[in-house]
């Protein structure tokens, strides 16, 4: 693992997290006190992946992915979708102001920045904001 | 805020002795001495350990070093945590010096992050003081200051000069306009699992201040445990009481990184010095 690069290796194959047909799931409102009752359960939230910067589109942008992933484990998603180097950098953004640490987990940053049932992150090749 | 910059300063200057040992398999020929360092709780490892790299470089076979990093009792310790946090969470129970083994070799890849330079910890710090801001205030405050202000953020803390760092950190920590933090950043620890972040009002609606008790028990942490003692919450070092109001600990005892660390130990975690308990 790399601070700098955001980049994880995963034996997880894409397919697994893969899920487009969640798509009536976001207009549900989350229940936040059902996720403070169980800080360990690995439902999967819906995550909204859009590029920013020189970073090349990803066709695919909506995936549903485990709460207990990490942030480090969707950058390193992103890549292989995008075909990237392992050794390219990405970084990750939360509203487009911050980037969460790469160990963080992902249902942790959906619980605290996470709208309309889902988490928008920004990504990009280049460090964009800050 | 200004009555209680006393308290400011005293966390502030909270230090941790901590005796440094290169492990004993990477010794090559001479056993090293062991470095001893007295650290700020509220800095990061990567920023206060340049001699003890370089000194324990010479006693080891250079041909199979790679980045250092540090372990505690068989826990390797994440750099981007204060070293108060880790200091709190792992080693509190315990006698000081808090004795840290040395490594060069087998980094835990699978645990700990890589800390290419000390850019890195700046990236994570920054980032961090980031979101406590988009917590507390939309990110208006942080997005409002110059790049110069972010800077001197980070040379206070890298250089431990409290008043550099509260020149800034003190609009970080205030209001805007009529409305105190939107929610308190902080993140629970416990010895086994990630850490618990969520949002949490300073008040209720009804407009009475959280306490940091309100805090654990919507946060699941076992209240009957907590009254009877056999939970600890640890936040700098200290056990605050669980009345104490959560906006007041967020505005004086919350780390550089803006957010408040708070460690809870069970008895087990604590069971090498269950005597004082």
């Amino acid at each position: 693992m790399s601070a700098g690069e955001n980049v994880e290796s995963s034996e997880n194959a894409l397919k697994e997290t893969a899920d487009s047909e969640k798509d009536a799931k976001d207009t549900e409102p989350t229940p936040p006190d059902v996720q403070a009752i169980s800080p360990h359960n690995t439902y999967k939230i819906d995550l909204l992946l859009k590029a920013a910067g020189d970073a090349p589109i990803m066709k695919k942008k909506k995936w549903a992915v485990e709460r207990n992933k990490t942030v480090y484990w969707v950058a390193d998603f992103i890549k292989k979708y995008l075909k990237c180097q392992q050794s390219d950098s990405l970084f990750i953004y939360v509203n487009q102001s911050f980037a969460p640490a790469p160990d963080s987990e992902i249902g942790t940053v959906f619980d605290c920045f996470g709208s309309d049932g889902k988490l928008v992150l920004h990504y990009c090749k280049t460090q964009a904001w800050g | 805020m200004s009555e209680d910059r006393e308290i400011l300063r005293e966390v502030w200057e909270g230090n941790l002795p901590v005796c440094f040992t290169l492990v004993q398999e990477e010794v090559e020929v001479d056993k090293p001495d062991p470095v001893s360092l007295m650290v700020s709780r509220q800095t990061y490892f990567p920023l206060v350990t340049d001699k003890v790299q370089k000194y324990f470089t010479q006693f080891t076979d250079k041909e199979y070093i790679e980045e250092m990093w540090l372990e505690y009792d068989g826990q390797p310790l994440k750099w981007h945590y204060p070293i108060g946090v880790l200091y709190d969470l792992f080693a509190s129970a315990d006698a000081l010096p808090w004795n840290i083994t040395v490594h060069f070799r087998n980094f835990p890849v699978e645990e700990i992050l890589h800390c290419p330079s000390k850019d890195a910890v700046e990236s994570i710090f920054m980032s961090t003081v980031k979101e406590a801001d988009a917590l507390k205030h939309k990110s208006e405050v942080i997005n409002n200051m110059q790049k110069r202000d972010h800077k001197q953020l980070w040379s206070g803390l890298q250089n431990d000069k409290f008043d550099q760092f509260w020149s800034v950190n003190k609009k970080l920590m205030d209001y805007t306009g009529e409305e105190m933090f939107r929610y308190i950043p902080f993140r629970i620890y416990r010895r086994d699992g990630p850490y618990i972040q969520k949002l949490f009002k300073p008040s209720s609606d009804e407009g009475i201040d959280h306490t940091l008790a309100d805090l654990l028990s919507i946060m699941m942490i076992d209240f009957k445990e907590l009254v009877c003692g056999n939970l600890r919450v640890v936040i700098q070092g200290v056990e605050p009481a669980l009345d104490a109001t959560l906006l007041w600990l967020s505005q004086h005892l919350s780390h550089p990184d803006n957010f408040l660390h708070i460690v809870i130990l069970s008895k087990t975690d604590m069971n090498n010095s269950i005597a004082t308990w």
